[in-house]
């Protein structure tokens, strides 16, 4: 069986600027991979190229054995692949149950509904005929997942979902995503905070301007190793 | 007496006036994008009214409302999936700009060439003749059939906007389209359908103008100064206000016109003027 998602010698431009440099890695399904690295590594521009916002220039990628080549993000997105932008990227004229409801737009078939965004996150309920961006930071960024969820993804790029946000609800959004991870779709995540995105994946992966430079499972990683990888001494 | 029936004929020509900014509000809202051939668009849907009239003299002109819009619609899907899509796409506003500039320059010289360049009018038969009495005043029956009609439509496409999927749909792309995307949306595909929605209006409401005014092929620019100033009257991205903008203008030129029987457009033109001085946001605009 081949993996979720495979990606081999991946190069992506913004322009004429390259961002990625021949990036391989895979992600069997139902696993999470961490993506680490500074500001600038090329972790957003990668999940820009697997959505295909911005397509790679040379490499394959393959979702499912499928080749993603050409393929438009809308098309992706059909096939199974969802993203929780970074800023969130709500949409301000909809309400938040009408951003959520934007996910169903797949009809992709599965476990994620309105009553099972609603039982994750509560409080988005309450909220639900709010305009989205009047909610507060955290509670955006549960729209954002929701939204992302409502599309039933196989695969789902979470982007810095801890950006912005005071640590109790950067708690409480990665105690939603242990839940998340228990119905069994694969994660691909951009984190900052390189402990944590360690803790919650299966395996992890340095870039360093564009480079891949630590690959291998997350956990007894030593500290010096990443610390190498992440700064490039 | 008199200037009583003049405002309120002017307001029931109002509710064309609304539909004629409705399409370019429509198309500026969701794509950013100026349809500067907006008012060659209304007079070909006149234009083709004159043809199917003629063609089908056995069916009441007023019916034509149907195919007109429905031509329209497929002429503005065709439209953005042709062109304007490709324009859309450089993320440059001059593009589309230029683009729809020298697309009104070709249709009203198509026309010219079709139709000549004399001035005609639709007849629509009695019902643009009859009318009847209320408070003393003389009210035709087609101005308020056409106001309600234009009412009815502002109504269902707020509706559809509002509470359908497809509004949904087309709020969001206008929000952010790359994000649309990744719900699995195509940005293109919403702006066909819209531009359709937009021609559709368009065309019907140069039809329906047609049955109470002379047109030539050089008539689109008088139109879409009309559409434009509706809009601002109205206050950018608001449809009831649109609405509004229709009305002021109308009874502004009615009564103009009555006042000065040469010049009724000027006092329209000057009612655009005053509301950009004192009420740059428009009617809806102060509220929000």
């Amino acid at each position: 069986m081949p993996p979720l998602l495979e990606l081999d010698a991946v190069d992506v431009f913004h322009g004429d600027l390259q961002a990625v440099f021949g990036v391989s890695l895979r992600v069997e399904a139902g696993q999470a991979l961490a993506l680490i690295g500074a500001n600038g590594a090329g972790k957003t521009t990668l999940l820009r190229a697997i959505a295909g916002l911005t397509p790679a220039r040379r490499g394959t990628l393959r979702f499912d054995g499928y080749p993603l080549a050409g393929l438009r993000a809308e098309r992706i997105a059909a096939l199974g692949v969802a993203m929780v932008p970074e800023g969130r990227l709500l949409f301000p004229s909809l309400s938040v149950e009408e951003n959520l409801q934007m996910g169903q737009l797949t009809r992709r078939a599965g476990a994620w509904t309105l009553a099972r965004v609603y039982e994750l996150f509560p409080v988005l309920r309450e909220m639900r005929q709010r305009p989205a961006t009047r909610l507060s930071g955290g509670q955006q960024q549960m729209v954002a997942i929701g939204r992302a969820l409502m599309c039933n993804p196989r695969l789902l790029l979470c982007d810095e979902l801890s950006l912005g946000l005071a640590p109790l609800v950067v708690e409480e959004i990665y105690k939603a995503f242990a839940r998340i991870r228990a119905e069994g779709l694969a994660i691909v995540l951009v984190e900052q905070d390189v402990a944590r995105a360690c803790a919650v994946s299966d395996t992890m992966l340095c870039l360093l301007k564009g480079r891949v430079t630590l690959a291998g499972p997350s956990h007894h990683v030593p500290r010096e190793r990443i610390a190498a990888a992440y700064f490039g001494e | 007496m008199d200037w009583i029936t003049t405002a309120v004929n002017g307001a029931l020509l109002g509710g064309l006036y609304g539909l004629f900014g409705l399409g370019l509000a429509l198309v500026f809202g969701v794509m950013r994008v100026v349809n500067l051939a907006h008012g060659e668009f209304i007079v070909l849907g006149a234009y083709l009214g004159v043809f199917l009239v003629a063609a089908m003299p056995q069916v009441p002109p007023w019916l034509m409302i149907v195919p007109v819009a429905l031509a329209g619609y497929a002429i503005g899907w065709g439209l953005q999936a042709g062109v304007v899509n490709h324009a859309v796409r450089t993320r440059d506003p001059l593009t589309p700009l230029m683009l729809t500039f020298g697309l009104s320059v070709v249709l009203r010289n198509g026309m010219v060439q079709l139709f000549g360049a004399d001035s005609r009018a639709i007849d629509g038969g009695a019902l643009t003749s009859t009318g009847f009495d209320l408070l003393g005043m003389r009210i035709g029956v087609y101005p308020l059939l056409v106001l309600l009609l234009a009412a009815a439509l502002f109504a269902g496409l707020q509706w559809l906007l509002r509470r359908s999927e497809f509004g949904r749909v087309v709020r969001a792309t206008a929000d952010a389209p790359e994000v649309a995307r990744l719900m699995g949306v195509a940005p293109e595909r919403v702006f066909n359908r819209v531009m359709g929605l937009a021609l559709a209006f368009a065309m019907l409401a140069g039809f329906l103008l047609a049955q109470r005014t002379l047109f030539t092929p050089f008539s689109g620019v008088e139109r879409m100064l009309v559409a434009f100033e509706v809009v601002i009257i109205g206050g950018l991205g608001s449809f009831w206000g649109a609405l509004a903008g229709g009305v002021v203008l109308g009874m502004a030129q009615l009564l103009g016109q009555k006042f000065d029987s040469n010049a009724g457009p000027l006092y329209a033109h000057l009612v655009f003027v005053a509301t950009l001085m004192f009420l740059p946001k428009g009617l809806a605009g102060e509220r929000r």
